[in-house]
This record gives structure tokens, C-alpha cells and sequence, in this order.
């Protein structure tokens, strides 16, 4: 039973953890303008080629243009192919792209066994003692669950344990990698190994399914030595994650969304003149020291 | 010292990083003695500045502290600046990219490829954008975090010395903020953005800027007015000096408008352009007056100075600067602020300061670009392009392109009056730097212009010479158009500091000037090189 709660508390973790970064990013104070072109969400050829509103005379009489799909498609060109990677630096792309196309095929994994899960709680099994069940949608999730995972988990384990090499023995990498920035790595590494190792007496994942199962249940999980290995190095990783610079999923968004594509000008009497009017009301609380700035700090020093 | 590591920035050597292999340059620059080789760095400067990290002295403010007292305080200074940067009481308005950009680099080195000075200086490792920024973590973790294990493990593993303290200091001007390297980030990190930070803890904690820039630069326009010392009395006798030289260039007087109530448009200018380059405000004059506009130029204290060396390094000179711009034209009662010819003006007037100005002193704010472009296509003005037919490329200054997204109409300005115009590659928004952006332009101390005209400029010289490729040896002149002030200022520099102009005729100048140089109703060429009567009589008195 203590796994089961172990594993509710890492999913409990992880998106807690996540969404209280997110939490501490948005309630930042709003900042100065710092975007950078081409912004996505400029219609049509703009976003492209980086133009703005700011190319228009009299913009501020002109109704305000916002291409969201436009943001959208960059964003989804980011998140699903790492497109700046790609385009600036391939070599690092090939090695980067497995490790995070590795996740999100184990993202799709997971899913799916939470989906076997329910179906076979609900009496539609998806493996029977004769082997993959013949019913279409079992076999189907049954299969594609196989793929995602057993394709996840090796590119999730080349990505990570290539980058670690490449980090280690490329001198330009390995002068600027910390050792945590190795131990993330490897641990990720360790993470598909413990995987790998319970997948081979398993191949067909029904220990995922009766995890989830478990779950589901909230029954106890049954565990060998390797299964409970493989779900306690899992679990610190969900745990891990949030707190370290491997949380970029949010980093990323707020880099993109609200610093590099955040172009909103500010209209007289618009909504975004009440959200500054509010801001810059805010009297701080302490002030920098230079003579230009705060004189009497100056004279506090000489004294 | 071979094979930097960020770790070493506090170790004591003679000099941390010495240029040897710069990037090679195209023909005719590609044969030996073409290049002056760098001035040899005085022995007197040692004692006093920052030399030892890479020979260069940009920040003649930067002083070595004399005792270890004295030593002891500059280090805690830095240390109390620091922690500034993490505060959202002090540093409020970057506290969100400045985490961003500081927590999440994967260090994947994406953005050395795009940094032109990592590039030219033939890939000098202390010029790695994520060195400078890869420093500051170390030292921000070290500094908070204590000097433990995990400490180590995390990546705070620096010496923090008076030797680490001054070298960053220096290395933080080794950037020209031009963001090139952000655009590249698969995570939209800036080191850019890091570099400046850098410097607001020497400026605005411990009041060390560059001379030109503080002292010479955004003190002196809050006390004259002007960046340049220009007073208002000294302002408006060069206006009228100007009206006069208009005069005699075009046989037709124009009146420069100054301090009109309730003028449409208030003109401003990067007061450089009235001391270096008149001839820009002065063909301002000629298009405005031409066009019917209703504009005036104001002489009220900074308002005919558009400069805000403020965002180069200090966010409290940047809002002083900005507001008291904003008040000029509030005074006048304008309708809207037009911008000339000045890249960081643009980016400070209507970006910078854009989250800063509520009710009336939000006043419309826009570039000249869309202004000139619409009343030249509205035919306005009667011009003839072989006036200007010559190899002419463009220089795209950052802070009109890269930061604010004005692209076009300046291409299609130039195409209206240029018939040989060619685009430098890359361009756009996806240009590279002068070289003297960020304040370089005007950082003259020591051996500092070495550091500019062979190294960040030098990335900017070889655009010009590949866009210039198979007439660079012809006798014709060639014109590399750059509207923006600073630019201009590190391109006039390059191009004497290679002798481009005595040897193969390259000119440079603005936008305005070439556009005027194309007005069919003057009788002689308005740019001055132009000026010879073989090329008057063969393209002005047709």
C-alpha cells in the first residue's frame, strides 16, 4: 500500500510543484516591454518575417491585429519539435529531440495504460491467458501502448544517456555542465534502465495497466524488487522535476508568452493603460544605492 | 590562458583571454597589411583599470580599489547589487526575465553561433554569450546558497574576488545588447538581457558606468539637457546655423519650426546627428517642410535630445530620461511623438518606457518610417532615383528591427530612391549588430575603439564588403545607409579605420539624406561626396 501512496504523492508533486511555478511566475510584477522579433501572434507576413504594428502609421488609430493561430502553430512547432534547436543547431537537435520526443511517447504511454486500466476494470480485458485480446479496441490500445512505450523508453534512454556523453567529452559542453545538470541526466537514464529491466520480464506493459489498476482501486500495488525500484526512482523523478531547471516547460512559456511575445502596446484609455495605471502605483519598499539614485545612501556609507 | 572555464574568471593571470585569430575578412581586406593590428596595451593602465581580462579597457570607471578595505567594499557592493536583481521591490520591472533567463539555460550553446562577437573574435571562449551569464549564476548561487556541497553540486562553484567582480564588470561590455543570441534559444532565453543586468548592479548599486554613457552621457542630458552638453541657447543658435546652411545647399529658405503650440508632430532627434551628421536634421527639414507637415522641434530641457543612454545599463536613468521626453511634448500639446533616425530612441520611446506612462503623458509615440513611406507614396515629393545611382546597401539598426518589428518600410523607401540598392545578408530581423550598439559607439576610452573596429564591428564590415562584392574596386561610390545615430557613428568608424573611404569610396550616411539627394528640385547633389561636377552634370543637370 505504500507504493500506491508513494506514486499518488509524486503525480500529486509533480503538478503541484509545477503549477506552483507557474503560480510564482505569473504573479510576478508586470515588467517592462523586453519582446523580440518576429513575434508569431504579428498577422499574416509579419510573424514571419518580424514585423509589427509598429510598421503602420498612426498604429494607435488602427484596430489592434492578433493572430492567434499564428501563435499557436509556433508554439506547437516549439513544444512538439524544439524548432529553434532545430533550425540553429541540428547535431544538438538529433540528440535533444530523442530525449523529448522519448517523453512525450511515454506521456502517450501512460495514458493509454490508465486507459487499458479502466477498460479491463470495466470488464473489457485487454490480454487474456491466450494472449492480446481479440477485441479490435483492445488490441488496439494493447499494441499501441507497446509502441509508445517501448519506442518512448528508447529514445527517452539513448536522448539521455547520449546528451550525458556528449556533455561529458565535448569540451565546449563540459566546461559549462554542472554536476547537477549530469546527475539530471543520468537519473533520468536510470529511470528508463529500471524501466527497461521490468519491460523485459513484462513485454507487454500488464504491469502498467495493473498499476494503474491499483490505483484506480486504490488498492495495494504488486511489486517485485525491480517494479519497486523502477516506481520509486519514477516517482523521485516526478518529485525532482518541478524543482529543478527541468521544469522548462514552464520556464519556456512565460519566456515566449510573456517576455519575447508580449507586444501589447498601450493605448490611451485601453485596458492595458489600467493594468499599468495599477502598476506603477506600487511604491517599492527598498531602492538601490548609487549616488544617482539614492544620495543618501551615499552619505549613510561615508558616515 | 588556454581553454577558459567560467571558474576561472577569478584566478589571477596577467590577462584572462588574448584575441589572436580573428575572423578572416572578404576581398580586397582578405591580403596582408590591410588591417591596422591592435594598439599594445600601456602599463600605466594596469594599475589603475581592468586589464586583465582581455587587454581592453571599456569602463574607465571601473577602478581597481586601492586597499584591501577598499577592496572588501567593492566586492560587498556587487554582492548587495546582486541580490537586488532577485527582488521584486528593486528590480520590478525585469524581475521576470531576469529569473527566466537565469534559472533555465540548458547551456546547449545554440547561442554562441549568432553572437558576432564571439564569431569575429574568432571564437574567443570569455565571449560566449553564456560565459558572462554562466559567471553570474556561479556567483548568485555561491553568494546565496553558501559554499556547501550542494552549493558545488548546483554550479556555485567560483572564487567571488575582487578579480572576478572587475573582469565581469568589463565582460559586461563586451556585449552589444543586440539579442541576436535570444532569437536562437529553443527555451527564449536572453543573454543579452543578463549582460545588462550585469551592468545595473555596477550602475545603479554601485554607480560605475561607463564615462559616456553616466557621467557624459544621461547625467549631463538631465542637467544641460543634452547628452552632447548641448544647452537650449546652443541648440537654437544651430538651428538657425542649419537654416542657413539649408539655404546655401538648396537656394531655399526654410524655416525649422521650434517650440509650436499644439503642432501635430514633434520631431525628435539624437542631438548627435546637430554636431556630427546637421545634414540628417537638416534633410528632415526639407521633407517635413516639403510635405505640408505640421511639426515642430521643441527646445525645452531634453526634448530636443531623443537619447536615453539609459537602457544601455540603469533603469532609473531610463525612466528619468524617458519621462522628462514625454514632458517636453506634453508642454507642446502635440498630438504624437515622431522618432528620426536614432535605434535606441525608438526602442526607449516607444518601447522601453511604454509601461510607464498612463493618461495624459501617454502620448502617441511612432517611428518616422511609416510617416516618410506614406507621404512618398501619397508622390509628394517629385524624385528622380538615378540621382542616386550607386551601390547603396542598408544597415538594419536592432532596435528598429529586432526589437520593435519596423522592417519594411525603410526597404521600401529605399527601393523608391535607390536603384542599386542590395540587401546585406543576413538582414531584417535577423541582422547583425554595428558593433557599437549598447553604448559602444560612443565608448572611446583607452584602447576601447580597437576592441570595436576589429572585433564588433568587424562581423558588421563584412556584411558591407559582401554586399558591396564585384564594384568594391570601381571608382564609383558606394553608400551603406544606416538610420540610426550610433550606427552610424561605429560604421563612420570602421570605414575610416579600414580607410574604406580613401581607398575604395565607400560613403555612409542616413536614410533622410539619400531621399532628399533624390528631390529633382535642387540643383546639385544634397549628399556631399556626390558633390563634383562630372557627377552633376552626368546625373543632376540632365
Amino acid at each position: 500500500m505504500l507504493l500506491t501512496v508513494f506514486i499518488y504523492l509524486s503525480i500529486v508533486a509533480f503538478i503541484g510543484l509545477s503549477l506552483y511555478k507557474a503560480y510564482q511566475f505569473a504573479n510576478m510584477p508586470m515588467h517592462g516591454r523586453w519582446e523580440l522579433y518576429p513575434v508569431p501572434k504579428e498577422p499574416g507576413e509579419r510573424g514571419h518575417y518580424g514585423g509589427s504594428y509598429y510598421e503602420d502609421l498612426e498604429y494607435w488609430n488602427k484596430p489592434r491585429e492578433v493572430s492567434h493561430s499564428g501563435e499557436i502553430i509556433d508554439m506547437l512547432k516549439e513544444m512538439l519539435f524544439i524548432k529553434n534547436l532545430f533550425v540553429n543547431q541540428k547535431r544538438q537537435w538529433w540528440l535533444s529531440y530523442a530525449l523529448h520526443l522519448g517523453i512525450y511517447f511515454l506521456g502517450l504511454w501512460t495514458v493509454l495504460l490508465a486507459v487499458g486500466a479502466i477498460m479491463e476494470l470495466s470488464g473489457l480485458p485487454i490480454t487474456t491467458a491466450e494472449g492480446v485480446s481479440s477485441n479490435g479496441l483492445a488490441s488496439l490500445i494493447y499494441y499501441v501502448t507497446l509502441i509508445s512505450g517501448g519506442v518512448g523508453a528508447i529514445l527517452l534512454g539513448f536522448g539521455s544517456i547520449a546528451l550525458f556523453f556528449k556533455r561529458s567529452l565535448n569540451n565546449s559542453f563540459a566546461k559549462y555542465t554542472t554536476p547537477q545538470e549530469y546527475f539530471n541526466l543520468f537519473f533520468l537514464f536510470a529511470v528508463v534502465a529500471s524501466g527497461l529491466v521490468v519491460w523485459s520480464g513484462d513485454p507487454g506493459f500488464n504491469y502498467g495497466r495493473e498499476i494503474f489498476k491499483a490505483l484506480f482501486t486504490f488498492s495495494p500495488v504488486a511489486a517485485d524488487a525491480a517494479l519497486t525500484i523502477h516506481i520509486l526512482l519514477l516517482g523521485a523523478v516526478m518529485i525532482y522535476i518541478p524543482q529543478t531547471k527541468m521544469s522548462h516547460y514552464v520556464g519556456k512559456y512565460f519566456a515566449f508568452h510573456k517576455v519575447l511575445w508580449d507586444n501589447d502596446p498601450n493605448i490611451r484609455n485601453s485596458q492595458m493603460e489600467g493594468v499599468i495605471k495599477q502598476a506603477i502605483s506600487y511604491k517599492p519598499k527598498a531602492s538601490w544605492s548609487a549616488p544617482h539614485i539614492n544620495p543618501a545612501a551615499g552619505q549613510q556609507d561615508k558616515k | 590562458m588556454a581553454d577558459i572555464r567560467p571558474q576561472d574568471i577569478g584566478k589571477p593571470s596577467e590577462q584572462l583571454s588574448k584575441i589572436e585569430n580573428l575572423m578572416s575578412l572578404p576581398a580586397p581586406y582578405d591580403k596582408p597589411g590591410m588591417e591596422p593590428g591592435f594598439k599594445p596595451l600601456k602599463d600605466s593602465w594596469k594599475d589603475d583599470y581592468c586589464t586583465t581580462l582581455d587587454g581592453f579597457v571599456g569602463n574607465e570607471a571601473l577602478q581597481r580599489p586601492k586597499t584591501k578595505e577598499e577592496e572588501e567594499a567593492f566586492v560587498q557592493g556587487f554582492l548587495r547589487g546582486l541580490e537586488k536583481l532577485f527582488s521584486n521591490e528593486t528590480n520590478r520591472n525585469y524581475l521576470q526575465p531576469f529569473l527566466l533567463s537565469f534559472e533555465y539555460c540548458a547551456k546547449c550553446n545554440t547561442c554562441s553561433e549568432a553572437c558576432h562577437v564571439y564569431k569575429a573574435s574568432g571564437e574567443q571562449e570569455i565571449y560566449r554569450p553564456i560565459f558572462r551569464s554562466e559567471v553570474l549564476r556561479k556567483i548568485a548561487k555561491k553568494h546565496m546558497k553558501g559554499d556547501g556541497f550542494w552549493t558545488r553540486f548546483n554550479g556555485g562553484d567560483i572564487d567571488i574576488n575582487v578579480e572576478t567582480i572587475l573582469r565581469l564588470g568589463e565582460l559586461a561590455y563586451r556585449c552589444n545588447l543586440c539579442r541576436r543570441c535570444a532569437q536562437t534559444c529553443p527555451l527564449g532565453l536572453d543573454n543579452g538581457l543578463l549582460a545588462r543586468e550585469i551592468r545595473k548592479i555596477f550602475s545603479m548599486e554601485l554607480g560605475i558606468a561607463p564615462k559616456p554613457l553616466h557621467e557624459k552621457g544621461s547625467m549631463l542630458q538631465l542637467k544641460t539637457g543634452s547628452s552632447t552638453g548641448i544647452t537650449r541657447e546652443a541648440f537654437l543658435d544651430m538651428m538657425e546655423f542649419m537654416e542657413e546652411d539649408l539655404y546655401e545647399r538648396t537656394g531655399k529658405k526654410y524655416k525649422v519650426p521650434i517650440d509650436k503650440k499644439g503642432a501635430d508632430i514633434l520631431l525628435t532627434h539624437n542631438a548627435g546627428e546637430f554636431m556630427a551628421w546637421p545634414e540628417n536634421p537638416a534633410a528632415f527639414t526639407i521633407l517635413f517642410e516639403e510635405a505640408g507637415l505640421n511639426w515642430t522641434l521643441s527646445s525645452e530641457m531634453i526634448g530636443y535630445d531623443n537619447v536615453n543612454y539609459g537602457l544601455f545599463y540603469d533603469d532609473a536613468q531610463t525612466r528619468k530620461i524617458g519621462l522628462q521626453q514625454v514632458k517636453a511634448a506634453k508642454d507642446l500639446g502635440v498630438r504624437r511623438i515622431v522618432v528620426a533616425e536614432c535605434g535606441h530612441a525608438h526602442k526607449a520611446a516607444m518601447v522601453s518606457i511604454d509601461r510607464a506612462l498612463v493618461g495624459e503623458d501617454n502620448i502617441p509615440r511612432e517611428s518616422f518610417l511609416p510617416l516618410l513611406l506614406d507621404v512618398m507614396k501619397k508622390g509628394v515629393y517629385k524624385l528622380d532615383p538615378k540621382r542616386n545611382n550607386f551601390p547603396v546597401t542598408l544597415h538594419d539598426p536592432c532596435n528598429i528591427v529586432r526589437m520593435m518589428g519596423v522592417i519594411q518600410p525603410q526597404r521600401e523607401i529605399i527601393k523608391m530612391v535607390a536603384p542599386q540598392f542590395r540587401e546585406m545578408y543576413p538582414h531584417g530581423a535577423k541582422n547583425f549588430c554595428c558593433g557599437g550598439g549598447s553604448g559602444f559607439a560612443i565608448m572611446n576610452s583607452f584602447n576601447f575603439p580597437d576592441f570595436r573596429n576589429k572585433v564588433s564591428s568587424r562581423m558588421k564590415f563584412k556584411q558591407i564588403l559582401e554586399a558591396f562584392q564585384g564594384v568594391m574596386e570601381d571608382d564609383a561610390p558606394k553608400y551603406v545607409c544606416a538610420p540610426c545615430s550610433n550606427c552610424k557613428g561605429a560604421i563612420r568608424d570602421i570605414l575610416e579605420y579600414y580607410q574604406a573611404t580613401a581607398k575604395f569610396n565607400v560613403h555612409y550616411g542616413g536614410l533622410v539624406e539619400l531621399v532628399v539627394n533624390a528631390m529633382v528640385q535642387f540643383d546639385k547633389p544634397f549628399l556631399e561626396f556626390l558633390d563634383e561636377e562630372e557627377w552633376i552634370a552626368e546625373h543632376v543637370n540632365k
